[in-house]
């Protein structure tokens, strides 16, 4: 797994971020630079009840057209679709998203269908785009996704029922507000999961078969402000200083495994969102240890720098003696930070296991984890140890 | 043992014959059904005047056609990959991964990502096979 001299790799990473207590004020400063002059703004009913959406709306003013809330957890094809028609409909020439994963993800779909006409259903592959889609300001109201800077969106496929993956450079947000005071009123339990996913992207991207210098750096500070930063975050939901430092590790995070991409831990949490409808952070959370367990031999290199990260008594030795530490860790933030630890706790129910184990195998995460997956057993043997 | 000029039709023939006469393919592809079509776009500097078309159809471990194509033809095809032709290159020589290539945007995908992923070991195996064929590239080695 070391860098060696076949070294060869991309990075990509073209949004603009803009930080700071308010900045979510400046949406409409930042839509008249990119020219635009009609914005659809996507959300869900939670992020209206708390008033967020009403904020960016107003901040927008007259280039606000539209706002459809019509956004559920793990969106899918049918949401995306109506969200593009009522977008066409509008006239909208860029698309702000106010929410988290699901919401980023609709917006992105929505800008495809806006630029190329037609279905989601007719996008389904990777890097199929020629040309600039419609712009796309992101204004994160979860600190976990990492979507805001990321060429991904995951978007359920009710036919299949399954999630499917589009990666798509023509399609990466041009701007993100990282705002600290759009997480202020984040419950506990939602911080920590939301948080525990952007710990998932930075450890999977350091585990990765596609890992690489720039996206390690990124993953390693990510760690470092997510392990100090969000247990502040839990303990008082209104220290602004702690929830930016998270926002920014979400942010980092999200840049490194939108290049070097997740593993093992994403493909398993995306079936069970599929098959149990499981909130992708919780899964994440509590797949992470028992996962960064199944890899140690192979990614002992990337959890030792982990455990570095983490600040652990064996960190700065290297080897197997501090990846372990890592994940004894990482099972010991979990608790600290009042995540679930089973997936029993989480809604899951045992018979739903067989059908995510299937399911998993064929997640395009599974690909870049670096113990290759030799059985459905394997995976169904994991899920069984965090159940 | 003969050499093969790439991106010609006995170049493929000689390419569904390994696939063939592979036992490992077999068991590793009974699974798959459909076919592949790779587009290689245009490059004149590199002796490819105008876009090259190759249809590649799989069926439960056997091997079906295999034809140099228009793009009618490559456009039905269940998977659709087209790419640069100094990209096709690198992955037919196992110098890039082409599930890296894919994601990096060095080669487009168009299809069901799931079913490829689930079937993985079967692609690496078509392309192992195909980087056992003695090929003479349009620029040279």
């Amino acid at each position: 797994m070391a860098y060696d001299r076949d070294l060869s790799f991309v990075y990509f990473g073209p949004t603009k971020v803009v930080f700071g207590a308010g900045c979510a004020g400046d949406v409409g400063v930042e839509a008249a630079g990119l020219g635009c002059r009609k914005a659809l703004v996507v959300t869900d009913p939670g992020v209206m009840q708390a008033g967020l959406a009403g904020t960016v709306v107003k901040a927008l003013g007259e280039r606000c057209v539209g706002l459809f809330s019509d956004v559920s957890q793990d969106t899918g094809m049918g949401v995306v679709n109506r969200a593009a028609a009522y977008a066409r409909a509008q006239g909208a020439d860029c698309v702000v998203s106010v929410g988290g994963g699901s919401v980023i993800d609709t917006a992105k779909g929505v800008c495809i269908l806006l630029t190329e006409g037609g279905g989601l259903e007719n996008f389904e592959g990777i890097q199929l785009l020629t040309r600039p889609q419609t712009p796309h300001i992101v204004i994160p109201t979860t600190a976990g996704t990492g979507s805001e800077v990321t060429s991904m969106a995951v978007i359920l496929d009710e036919r299949k029922g399954q999630k499917i993956l589009i990666v798509e450079h023509f399609n990466t947000p041009r701007i993100a507000l990282l705002d600290p005071r759009m997480t202020e009123k984040l419950p506990p339990l939602l911080t920590a999961s939301t948080g525990m996913d952007a710990m998932t992207h930075a450890i999977e991207a350091l585990q990765s078969v596609q890992r690489e210098p720039v996206a390690d750096g990124l993953a390693l500070h990510a760690i470092r402000l997510l392990h100090r930063h969000l247990p502040r975050c839990i303990e008082s939901g209104a220290d602004l200083a702690a929830r930016g430092q998270v926002q920014i590790a979400a942010l980092m995070a999200g840049w490194a495994f939108g290049n070097a991409m997740v593993g093992l831990a994403h493909a398993m949490a995306h079936s069970l969102g599929a098959v149990a409808r499981v909130p992708h952070g919780i899964a994440n959370g509590i797949l992470l240890p028992h996962v960064m367990s199944f890899n140690l031999a192979e990614a002992a290199e990337g959890y030792a720098m982990v455990a570095e990260a983490l600040g652990t008594p064996e960190g700065g030795k290297g080897g197997q003696e501090a990846a372990r530490s890592a994940v004894t860790e990482i099972a010991a933030f979990l608790g600290r930070i009042g995540h679930p630890l089973r997936l029993s706790a989480a809604g899951v129910k045992e018979d739903d296991l067989e059908k995510a184990a299937a399911l998993s195998l064929s997640d395009g995460a599974i690909v870049n984890n670096p113990r290759p997956i030799l059985a459905v057993d394997e995976v169904l043997d994991l899920y069984r140890r965090a159940f | 043992m003969a050499n093969y000029q790439a991106m010609t039709q006995e170049w493929l023939e000689a390419w569904k014959q390994k696939i063939a006469g592979s036992k490992e393919y077999q068991e590793i592809a009974k699974n798959w059904e459909g076919s592949v079509s790779i587009i290689v776009n245009p490059d004149p500097e590199r002796g490819i005047p105008e876009a090259i078309y190759l249809f590649t159809d799989y069926w439960h471990g056997e091997v079906r056609d295999f034809l140099i194509c228009d793009k009618a033809k490559a456009e039905t095809a269940k998977f659709v990959m087209s790419g640069d032709y100094v990209r096709w290159k690198q992955v037919a020589k196992k110098e890039v991964d082409s599930t890296k290539a894919l994601m990096q945007g060095k080669l487009k995908l168009k299809g069901d990502l799931t079913y490829v992923v689930r079937n993985i070991k079967t692609v690496n195996k078509v392309i192992d096979l195909l980087c056992e064929i003695d090929t003479v590239w349009p620029d040279g080695p």
